[in-house]
């Protein structure tokens, strides 16, 4: 997209109404697509020109749709949901309130296995950290493959794990050897707790996990295009004897 | 709005992957939405294929629907505008403005009316009507029938650089009256 949208903010609000209006071209449809990723603004500003104008949807005629179309959409509809449930408020932050900022992942790791309140035996497990390695998620994965995060309270200072406004974080999974990640969903926008029943990805000895920041709704490439917020590999953890 | 706090509630379940309750949404908004799709692409095997497109999205994307920003059947119309849209730019949005079937009832000013239903249209229709007839007929063929500039152009049958200029000159005065 070599286009350069305008700066001149009579120019910008012209585009975003355009946008919503219908009367961009294609390709000048797709530069405020892919300039709305990293323009909050100018989402803003189209989400509030969408606003304003959709009372004029009512303009055009109901018409019923032909009889068999729910049928085709819902066969058409992935087998497994790419989004995630909301959270419920996290149940372990508050044992990592205290976690020092120099302590060894190893120690993480342990301190879970040994401490995780009524949760199963995980067959997988790492903690995501920033690029700070400071410890932000802990994820797990049971044995029929669901994989779990959960929130750890940041330190101090430290990137809380919650996407800004119009953006929204998406996990991926990465097969050792591979070298496309694999989208596995977009968590809530408040931290807390998250399960993915049935994960795109068989959870793998080594498998990196990585949640990176992406536009609403998600990639819109189906590989990461924003940065890299938070990662870790997964780690088998024995069965219990 | 009850109706709207039903449609929220639904897209919550959406959101967690509940497909009854996109049943739900597809059995309350379909004949709604496949006018929106049609009003644009004039088509019923095109429209059903945006309506598809665009029920697939809102089952990725239910997730993303933020009640405290605005109105969920205002949400998901625009989904469906958006998929309808994208539909007639791949197809080339080939001229049609000689179609009868082509929005007579939406420029008939008395349409606007049909606004007044609630609150949200109440108040665009009173900005719209501080527009020229002319500026306010190509803002309105944009929107529900997804015309291109050229095409509201040919449909007034007013030169292109002509209606560029009334409807930019008209989202302004709305931002302005909207505000």
């Amino acid at each position: 997209m070599s286009d350069t949208l305008p700066t001149d903010p009579e120019a910008r609000e012209l585009l975003a109404g355009e946008y919503v209006l219908g009367t961009l071209d294609a390709r000048q449809a797709a530069a405020v697509n892919a300039a709305m990723l990293t323009d909050s603004d100018l989402a803003e500003a189209v989400a509030t020109w969408s606003r304003c104008l959709a009372p004029l949807s009512r303009l055009a005629l109901p018409e019923a749709p032909p009889s068999d179309l729910w049928t085709r959409i819902e066969a058409t509809l992935p087998a497994n949901p790419r989004i995630i449930a909301a959270p419920v408020a996290s149940r372990l932050s508050w044992l990592w309130r205290g976690w020092a900022l120099g302590a060894s992942l190893a120690a993480a790791v342990l301190a879970v296995i040994a401490f995780l309140p009524n949760a199963e035996q995980p067959a997988f497990m790492t903690v995501l950290v920033s690029d700070r390695a400071s410890p932000a998620w802990i994820a797990q994965t049971d044995r029929l493959g669901a994989i779990s995060l959960a929130a750890v309270r940041p330190a101090f200072g430290d990137p809380q794990p919650a996407a800004p406004d119009g953006r929204v974080m998406q996990l991926w999974g990465l097969h050792p050897g591979q070298a496309a990640p694999v989208s596995l969903g977009l968590l809530p926008r408040t931290p807390g707790r998250v399960t993915i029943p049935t994960p795109a990805l068989r959870p793998v000895n080594d498998m990196l996990i990585e949640i990176s920041l992406e536009p609403a709704g998600g990639s819109p490439t189906g590989r990461p295009t924003g940065p890299i917020l938070f990662y870790g590999r997964l780690i088998e953890v024995p069965a219990p004897k | 709005m009850v109706e709207d706090d039903e449609l929220a509630g639904l897209l919550a379940r959406v959101a967690i992957g509940d497909r009854a309750a996109l049943q739900a949404v597809y059995a309350r908004q379909s004949t709604r939405l496949f006018g929106t799709a049609m009003a644009i692409l004039r088509d019923r095997t095109a429209a059903a294929d945006a309506l598809q497109d665009a029920f697939l999205k809102l089952w990725q994307r239910a997730g993303q629907f933020d009640p405290k920003r605005g109105q969920a059947q205002a949400w998901i119309g625009q989904i469906v505008r958006h998929a309808a849209l994208d539909a007639a730019r791949a197809r080339g949005r080939e001229v049609l403005s000689d179609d009868p079937s082509l929005g007579d009832a939406a420029v008939d000013p008395t349409a606007l009316d049909d606004l007044s239903a609630v609150e949200d249209g109440r108040r665009l229709r009173h900005c719209l009507r501080q527009l020229d007839e002319m500026p306010r007929q190509g803002i309105v063929l944009a929107f529900v029938h997804g015309l291109s500039h050229p095409e509201v152009a040919e449909r007034l049958g007013t030169p292109l650089g002509t209606v560029k200029s009334w409807i930019r000159r008209g989202l302004l005065t709305l931002r302005e009256c909207l505000a």
